[in-house]
């Protein structure tokens, strides 16, 4: 039993086909993910807009705007960082803890405009006679802005800061009239608080055990696919050890080391090969594609090993079947594996939609795709605060594997044959 | 030859075996001694590869008795399993594994232990004359070299019993002989052989008893020598002319001894019964009738001889 083991092993090492479809593929494609993805997360990210702020007679009379600006520009932080406490960082209850502005101060509108025609800056800030301050964009950065090709993260940025400056000319306007109707009220800590809280604005929080990835759904279902490709292992032990599918199944037939115990030898050396190569391909989606797993690395092993145990036991169940070359088995088993990589979300935002969509009206479905149940094994790594998920999609997955297994064993327990 | 014991290797007895509506074993019986070259023969579909399936408790069977070293034969027999030896028909070895890790492979499922096997494994290599492919793996060999393979990887656990079926198809001349040699080897080293094949010379050069079978039916047994004394083909004589006329041609058919005569307009060829003058009063009959005759041969009955004259048919038909 331990010489075909070690001959399995052999086997399975050799066969360029599998180490091509279970290491170089998921690895290929990973790097593709991560070429086109890989920009999005930059795309969706705020990056500081250079501006030029005119500090003028308007802009000392317009009050608070200098605070603003320090705010969003991060000086504060920075001074808050070093022990400083000369400015703040909030504005409001609301922590900004984000560049927005990356400030040129300039003396005149003239030599901001200079600036923004020699494209040092993207923008001129600027305040009028009542208070009010503006942002002005540069036609260059308003058409890099709405290029979704070109210079990521501009336009929302962009957006960001039209927000908070609009917000920040309603709450000038909204205390002027108030001390306007009322002078006394500015006296009183109960108006500014009010004012503070009138303020509002987008606050980031983590609902998740890990920091949400989008793409990284698409990881995980390429280790989905991966996986199901590492039945070809399994399917080329079956198919070699019996005599009804091939001249090398009747000369180890005939032999005296029992089939079960060659099967068994077979199992263990497919099971560890395909574990072998989705950890290889684990380990570069973590490590080079930085693809989390909610920080959980053991327990992503451990996902690797029952995805791994799954796909034996189908590929056990699929090179059992009789009358079918091992030719015919291993493009049936690429077939399924493509097939169901569709409905776990491989394949782009429609797939994403669909294998949503099949979740949410026919869950029976979604538990029955082994494609979708190893996507969710890392899904619930990554996503919850529990490890419940985690163990019930491993208890779904060895329950498929306990049905291929039965499956593959009813037909591979005749000893003897009609034909061969 | 070796000595012959008296438990056959193999007993089969009335054996029969249908696929559907379809006979391939009829009432077959079968009996090797032990030390012996046993010859199956028959044309392709007659029901060898069939036969020796059932032998190896690979397929089931509808009636019949098999025994093999006076013991049944069943798929969990793992002692007997341990005395036989296969070399099936089609090439049988891991093309991802090179010439002396198929071998040493195949012999581990019957030799387990490392040390017992390595010796074995060499004079197996040896015996296939593979020594310098050892690191070669199965592509890279030639069609008679992969033959020699499947060869080495079927005896090298120095089995009692060996199954070689049609062991020499597709093999150049030269790897064949060098394959009926081997065989010869390893029966004068004590190995039981059971040698399947539809090439009669094969048969004959190498096998001490012949069972020639057809339609899965035992049709004669015999050595080659008493199967060819059961037939009433005496000889074949083949003579080379060009001038044959029809008078002549029926005059040769007339001749008592003559089965059969055909002409092809340069060769006439002659089928005759027994007889000790045959040559010399066909020649008579042709030169009486003018003909100019060149080239001539006279050849003794062979086994597809006796084939046709069983079934009416050629054996490679």
């Amino acid at each position: 039993m331990w010489s075909t083991f070690i001959v399995t092993l052999k086997m399975n090492l050799r066969n360029k086909s599998s180490l091509f479809w279970l290491i170089v593929f998921p690895i290929a494609l990973a790097t593709m993910f991560n070429g086109v993805f890989g920009g999005l997360d930059k795309a969706m990210s705020i990056t500081p807009v250079p501006v030029a702020v005119v500090q003028d007679t308007n802009w000392t009379n317009a009050v608070g705007a200098d605070t603003l600006i320090t705010a969003l520009a991060g000086d504060g932080r920075t001074d808050k960082a070093t022990g400083g406490d000369n400015a703040d960082t909030t504005i409001g209850d609301i922590d900004i803890d984000i560049r927005l502005l990356d400030v040129t101060k300039v003396d005149s509108a003239a030599q901001a405009r200079d600036l923004l025609t020699r494209g040092k800056t993207d923008g001129v800030i600027a305040a009028d006679g009542d208070g009010r301050i503006a942002l002005t964009l540069g036609s260059d950065t308003v058409a890099t802005a709405n290029n979704g090709t070109q210079d990521v993260g501009l336009d929302v940025s962009l957006a960001a800061l039209d927000n908070v400056i609009d917000q920040y000319n309603r709450t000038s306007a909204t205390v002027k009239t108030a001390l306007k109707d009322n002078p006394t009220a500015a006296l009183t800590r109960t108006f500014w608080n009010g004012i503070g809280s009138a303020m509002n604005g987008t606050k980031e929080i983590s609902l998740t055990n890990f920091k949400p990835d989008v793409m990284a759904r698409y990881y995980y279902a390429l280790m989905g696919m991966a996986c199901l490709l590492a039945m070809s292992y399994m399917i080329h032990t079956v198919t070699t050890a019996q005599a009804n599918l091939s001249a090398l199944g009747i000369r180890r037939t005939v032999a005296p080391l029992g089939r079960a115990r060659q099967l068994l030898a077979g199992f263990l050396a497919g099971w560890l090969c395909s574990c072998a190569c989705l950890l290889v391909a684990l380990a570069y989606i973590r490590y080079v594609c930085g693809i989390a797993v909610g920080g959980r690395e053991p327990l992503a092993v451990l996902a690797v090993v029952v995805a791994s145990f799954m796909t034996c036991s189908f590929g056990t169940m699929i090179g059992a079947i009789p009358k079918l070359t091992d030719g015919v088995k291993q493009s049936i088993s690429t077939a399924i594996a493509c097939g169901l990589s569709l409905f776990s979300g491989l394949y782009g935002g429609f797939a994403m939609e669909l294998s949503d969509l099949i979740s949410r009206k026919v869950p029976l479905l979604a538990a029955i795709n082994p494609t979708q149940q190893v996507t969710n094994l890392f899904y619930s790594l990554m996503y919850y605060d529990s490890t419940q998920p985690f163990i019930r999609t491993c208890a779904i997955l060895l329950a498929m594997s306990a049905v291929f297994l039965m499956a593959g064993v009813i037909m591979l327990r005749r000893q003897r044959y009609e034909h061969l | 030859m070796t000595d012959i014991t008296d438990t056959p290797a193999v007993h089969v007895s009335q054996l029969v075996k249908r696929y559907g509506d379809m006979v391939a074993l009829d009432y077959f019986d079968l009996d090797v001694n032990q030390g012996e070259i046993f010859g199956l023969l028959g044309p392709n579909g007659s029901g060898k590869t069939t036969a020796i399936n059932c032998i190896l408790a690979l397929l089931t069977y509808d009636a019949g008795t098999i025994r093999v070293f006076d013991q049944p034969m069943t798929p969990t027999s793992y002692a007997l399993k341990r005395r036989i030896g296969i070399v099936p028909q089609n090439v049988a070895v891991f093309n991802e594994l090179t010439v002396t890790e198929n071998i040493d492979y195949f012999c581990s499922l019957y030799v387990p232990k490392k040390a017992d096997r390595a010796p074995l494994v060499e004079e197996a290599i040896d015996f296939a004359g593979l020594q310098e492919f050892r690191k070669f793996r199965p592509g890279k060999l030639s069609g008679g070299l992969l033959r020699r393979l499947n060869i080495a990887c079927g005896i090298a656990h120095r089995p009692d019993l060996i199954f070689f079926d049609e062991p020499t198809v597709a093999v150049d001349p030269q790897s064949r002989n060098a394959i009926l040699e081997g065989i010869q080897k390893l029966n004068r080293d004590g190995a039981t052989v059971i040698y399947t094949s539809h090439y009669m010379e094969e048969v004959e050069q190498i096998c001490d008893r012949i069972l020639i079978m057809d339609h899965g039916r035992h049709l004669a047994l015999g050595i080659a020598d008493e199967l060819k004394a059961m037939i009433d083909t005496g000889e074949r004589i083949t003579i080379e002319t060009f001038d044959l006329t029809d008078d002549a041609l029926a005059a040769v058919r007339a001749l008592p001894f003559v089965i059969e005569a055909t002409y092809d307009g340069h060769e006439l060829a002659v089928r005759c019964r027994r007889g000790d003058h045959n040559l010399v009063d066909l020649i008579g009959v042709l030169r009486g009738a003018g003909a100019n005759l060149g080239h001539l041969t006279s050849r003794p009955p062979s086994l597809n001889d006796v084939f046709l004259e069983l079934t009416g048919k050629a054996l490679r038909d």
